[in-house]
């Protein structure tokens, strides 16, 4: 299930990320990779607040339907 | 000895470097502030704590010997990882592999342990002694989570202290745990299992998880609702976000400009430097018996321009300290989000926003702030449209125009930013039709925990901003006043000019007034303030301060005064949105030559602002004059030229990029 479908509050294991090797590493290097667990805060304005380890980051719709949910 | 401050965007390192240099470079509550690294030398008294003034280096080299004892600390951008994503995090690695520091302070932000401590290791793999300064003691406090401070020195095997950059709280203590560690030599290395080899990045993660669930005791769950959520539910509303945005910008110029900075401005401006100072001089180099060819160079020519641009310190002081306190607060960010989707339509990120507001104080900053944005398109654009919003150094230009023009008015200084905002979007929109666009962006930003902003921290850097706009005032603004000064008394034949209209400025001036008549004004006088502008704009007022200085300066600023006799209200606003839209001053210029990277971009980019600016100018002061006056203004048919040529050139490159868009998709068909 992409990050787009799912419903605020929800925390789900991270199964695929489609995106260019770049983006890969930088969401890698944030904690969002494989196997990571991310939960969805809120949608605002249009994009995602995602909880990623201890920190909150803004994605737009695009990146949050690249993110596949287990 | 060379100390690098590494550690992840937003955890403190500038902070920290300001506190222990003493230096003020600009911070801010919102991931990648520093985009290029900065040095200054270690405070004596930190130096003597670190017990590194007794220090011999090795290999001293002939002719160093003042520069053995200083400690350089360098500031580096901030990063995730080794590895860059943006262009400002490979300075920091080119930095670190290049210049092989002594010592690597890492800042590590408390409440951010696992992203941190992925660099960490990272670092601790160069060889090079490395302190971790646990940064955010009191954000990590009022989490309700602790850390082991002993327990994560052992795993990581370097020192770790604890800190608090923002109250300078724990440095000394940092900076005796680099001593020891330059004394002691390279710290440990990370040992987990497959360094090095296949799958390297994930085995990293793996261990970091281990060490943080060993050392880091969680009272709260880290995906709860907190205070930040709460707020951001607010200011990031579809329909509050948007408006509430508008409201706080409203406010901070509100109050910079028509509240106390307008209050105390108007004071230095007519009083102090309109009576006081000249009065004073004049009475001074009287009773000195100066020649009164000098006397006229300094009152009329220095005092008369260089205060003409003082004047607007307090304003100008008020509206940093505004922008300090927003940029403290971590409100920037959110920002961002609120405006991506918005700006995503025009061609930008919403991390546009960012150099735009910090523009709002200064182009060179705003336009340096343009790095974090990764999509090189997006960056692109908004390097080119950050110069539209109108920079601190305009706002002498508009105010007095306002004063001048429309005496009493409120809404000229919210149309002026509300064109500002409109240039932005066209520019955008037009940026995006006539040049290569690929739609390949992609948004992430941070969202750092909100703060109360620091009514200290706004105060210095109001000083340092106060201190750079005196320096500027009294070096190239001084340096071109008397040029100015000098250009409109004195004749081609270098002999006094028997009236301003002989003068070499009139001559130089007037080669170039003729651009001007399609905006409905005529005279060399505004032809050479506009070009003085280009040095710096506030010398768009001292010049004509200085030029129509025989009518005394407070006759400048009077509703109706002296310029009234040069332009109609409507023409006087097109000449303000001209220099308002036409390049920037030459350092802001540089700024964008260094960001954009290629002269080819450049010369694109100052030719697009040339062309804004000019129609706007000629836009406003045409359609305007019909509209007010019921005709146009003069020079309405090379007016009319103009645009006509524009238009048919912008027409011309749409039609061009759609032709070469669509060669593109048919060689992809094939």
């Amino acid at each position: 299930m992409p990050l787009t479908k799912s419903k605020a509050g929800h925390t789900g294991v991270v199964k695929s990320i489609t995106a260019t090797e770049k983006i890969q590493k930088f969401l890698f290097s944030l904690g969002c990779s494989e196997g990571q667990e991310i939960t969805l805060v809120s949608i605002l304005a249009g994009n995602y607040i995602i909880s990623v380890g201890d920190g909150r980051y803004a994605i737009d719709k695009k990146m949050a339907g690249a993110i596949e949910l287990a | 000895m060379k100390i690098a401050l590494a550690g992840n965007p937003n955890s403190g390192k500038t902070t920290l470097f300001n506190a222990i240099t003493g230096k003020t470079e600009y911070v801010g509550n919102w991931p990648g502030v520093t985009v290029e690294k900065k040095e200054a030398n270690l405070k004596r008294k930190y130096k003597l704590l670190a017990g590194l003034q007794d220090m011999k280096e090795a290999g001293t080299g002939k002719g160093d010997g003042n520069r053995r004892n200083q400690v350089r600390v360098v500031d580096l951008p901030g990063a995730y990882s080794i590895a860059p994503y943006t262009s400002e995090e490979a300075v920091t690695r080119d930095f670190i592999l290049a210049e092989n520091p002594d010592v690597l302070l890492n800042i590590v932000d408390a409440s951010n342990l696992e992203r941190s401590l992925f660099f960490t290791t990272q670092l601790l793999e160069l060889g090079i002694p490395l302190v971790v300064a646990l940064n955010k003691q009191d954000v990590l406090k009022r989490s309700g989570n602790s850390i082991q401070v002993e327990g994560l020195a052992d795993a990581l095997g370097c020192p770790v202290v604890e800190t608090r950059a923002n109250g300078e709280e724990g440095l000394d203590e940092l900076l005796r745990a680099v001593g020891q560690a330059a004394a002691a030599g390279a710290s440990g290395n990370p040992a987990f299992e497959g360094r090095g080899g296949e799958g390297e990045d994930k085995k990293r993660q793996a261990y970091v998880k281990g060490i943080v669930q060993t050392h880091l005791q969680r009272k709260r769950d880290k995906t709860r609702i907190t205070t930040s959520d709460r707020i951001d539910r607010v200011v990031a509303n579809p329909f509050l976000g948007l408006p509430l945005f508008g409201l706080v910008m409203w406010a901070v110029y509100a109050f910079s400009i028509n509240g106390l900075g307008g209050f105390l401005a108007d004071w230095v401006n007519g009083t102090l430097f309109g009576e006081l100072v000249p009065d004073a001089a004049h009475g001074f180099f009287g009773g000195l018996g100066v020649h009164p060819m000098l006397e006229a160079l300094i009152v009329d020519g220095a005092i008369a321009g260089v205060g003409a641009v003082l004047g607007f310190l307090p304003l100008i002081l008020v509206l940093f300290f505004c922008l300090a306190l927003l940029e403290d607060s971590g409100y920037m960010a959110r920002v961002a989000v609120v405006m991506d989707r918005y700006f995503k339509k025009i061609g930008l990120s919403g991390k546009s926003i960012i150099p735009m507001i910090v523009g709002s104080g200064c182009s060179i900053p705003g336009v340096m702030a343009t790095r974090t944005i990764e999509d090189e398109n997006e960056k692109v654009a908004t390097t080119i449209l950050t110069p539209f919003i109108p920079c601190s150094a305009k706002l002498p230009i508009i105010v007095l125009f306002s004063a001048v023009f429309f005496p009493g008015s409120t809404w000229i200084l919210p149309a002026v930013y509300g064109i500002a905002g409109l240039a932005v979007i066209l520019g955008g929109l037009l940026l995006k039709r006539i040049f290569p666009w690929e739609e390949s962006s992609t948004f992430i930003m941070e969202l750092p925990e909100y703060k109360v902003p620091s009514l200290r921290h706004a105060f210095r850097q109001m000083v340092h901003q106060g201190k750079g706009f005196v320096v500027k005032a009294s070096t190239i603004i001084l340096v071109m006043n008397t040029l100015v000064w000098f250009m409109q008394s004195y004749g081609w034949n270098l002999q006094p000019a028997e009236d301003q209209g002989a003068s070499i400025l009139a001559g130089v001036g007037g080669l170039a007034a003729p651009l001007l008549l399609p905006l409905g004004v005529a005279g060399w006088q505004m032809a050479a303030a506009a070009l003085t502008g280009f040095v710096a704009k506030e010398n768009v007022v001292a010049t004509f301060a200085i030029l129509f200085a025989t009518v005394s300066e407070e006759a400048l600023h009077a509703p109706g005064g002296v310029l009234a006799e040069n332009f109609t209200p409507v023409t006087g606003f097109a000449f303000l949105l001209f220099n308002l839209f036409t390049p920037p001053c030459f350092a802001a210029i540089g700024a964008m030559n260094a960001e954009l990277g290629s002269r080819k971009w450049l010369a694109r980019a100052i030719l697009f602002q040339l062309a804004a600016g000019y129609g706007i100018g000629i836009l406003a002061a045409q359609a305007g004059s019909l509209l007010v006056y019921g005709k146009w203004a003069p020079g309405a048919v090379p007016a009319g030229l103009v645009l006509g040529g524009l238009a048919a050139l912008a027409a011309v490159l749409v039609q061009r990029n759609r032709a070469r868009d669509a060669q593109n998709e048919l060689a992809c068909q094939e």
